[in-house]
């Protein structure tokens, strides 16, 4: 493992570290943790400082019974800064070599995420995004990096034998009882897992799993197979928090990308952390 | 929950200082916190844009000479959120900004913190952290 952090960064790191913690975090803990003056509504999330707590109450369901996941949520299922941060317990992440070594010359100059190319799966960001279930087919819906979005096809179709590949796959879903489960396979080998680097392959396989805990929480666990990057599967948890009133804003990130041409060094995370 | 709160206590007095954080890229690859910046000037330009907002700033030496400086802000997505608008530093505001400069000693710097003469303050991501 590379030490080339930058002190300074390394205290910003570990803000942004937990910053994401915090917006992972229950409304109560984040009101508490803020101690925000001034006028209501207290109860911030993660970046977001003044937004109003969670709502609480049991997960709504639609008119046929199915879980309502619709809304603006903020969170994701993994670390956008490392994603051997937090995982299943007893899980690790194991590179292959090639995939050791390649992460140790990357630079952070090139990840796709900083030239505003989508951020894949499962890399989340303090943005948030939206749930909009119509039949036969779900969306979600980014504000951040970059402004796109999924379709997860739900009308019981399998996948096509030879997806032709594309950033975010060809995703299926299903229900899982109370989670929303979805299948995707069909990657480009482009986008990195995280900020230090950690590459993935075509064979790259997730199983995404979110639960609505209740009104105002989900839970979100993404398990990572990719025999050709890793030598084991390995399965990321998260959380997201719902993001009442509130609307998706405009990231257009392509409109002034600045600073690209200041980024040096390598891969590494919001304090110089590397792997 | 008591250590996690301690961590999230944390959290928010590192946020306080307005150390940077950056959406889409990470912070220390642009900007190298050893070489703080402490500027006051005039805003000349207040570009409204993704993925950050930026204004420029007219920062005059001792000997006269004026140098230019771009100072960014993190996304107007997360600045509003948290009470910017793209009004709250305008053209011909005098500021005074302290922040990180680009490790390229390019004149650009993250603005950590924004000063205004009557005392009120804003940072990088949030109009909320003086608490007035």
């Amino acid at each position: 493992m590379r030490q080339r952090s930058i002190a300074g960064f390394t205290i910003a790191g570990v803000a942004l570290a937990v910053v994401s913690l915090l917006a992972q975090a229950p409304a109560g803990d984040a009101a508490k943790a803020k101690g925000a003056k001034g006028g209501a509504p207290k109860g911030g999330v993660g970046l977001y400082q003044r937004q109003p707590p969670a709502p609480t109450g049991p997960a709504p369901k639609l008119s046929d019974g199915t879980p309502d996941l619709s809304g603006v949520w903020l969170g994701g299922g993994a670390s956008d800064a490392d994603i051997s941060r937090a995982l299943k317990p007893g899980d690790s992440v194991v590179m292959l070599p090639w995939a050791e070594a390649l992460v140790k010359t990357r630079q952070s100059k090139d990840d796709p995420e900083s030239n505003c190319l989508p951020a894949g799966i499962p890399r989340g960001s303090p943005y948030p995004w939206r749930i909009a279930q119509t039949p036969g087919i779900y969306f979600i819906v980014f504000e951040g990096n970059i402004h796109s979005w999924r379709q997860i096809f739900m009308d019981g179709r399998k996948h096509p034998e030879d997806p032709d590949p594309a950033w975010y796959g060809n995703s299926i879903g299903r229900w899982d009882g109370p989670a929303w489960v979805i299948d995707t396979v069909g990657f480009k080998d482009k986008f990195w897992f995280d900020y230090v680097g950690h590459p993935h392959t075509e064979k790259l396989h997730t199983i995404e799993r979110y639960t609505r805990t209740d009104l105002g929480n989900m839970s979100i666990e993404v398990t990572i197979d990719d025999p050709g990057a890793y030598a084991k599967p390995f399965t990321t948890v998260g959380r997201a928090r719902l993001m009442a009133g509130t609307e998706l804003m405009e990231y257009i990130c392509q409109e002034d990308n600045y600073d690209l041409q200041h980024i040096s060094g390598p891969a590494q995370g919001p304090g110089g952390s590397t792997r | 929950m008591r250590v996690r709160f301690s961590v999230l206590a944390a959290a928010a007095g590192l946020l306080a200082l307005g150390l940077p954080v950056l959406a889409h890229h990470s912070g220390a690859a642009v900007f190298d916190n050893t070489k703080k910046i402490d500027l006051t000037g005039v805003v000349t330009k207040v570009e409204w844009v993704n993925p950050h907002a930026h204004f420029y700033i007219d920062v005059k030496d001792s000997a006269g000479k004026v140098t230019n400086w771009n100072l960014e802000l993190a996304s107007p997505s997360i600045l509003v959120r948290n009470g910017w608008t793209r009004h709250s530093v305008k053209e011909g505001d005098t500021v005074t900004v302290t922040g990180s400069r680009a490790r390229d000693n390019s004149n650009f710097g993250i603005a950590q913190t924004i000063v205004f003469p009557d005392g009120h303050k804003l940072n990088f991501l949030s109009a909320y952290e003086d608490g007035k």
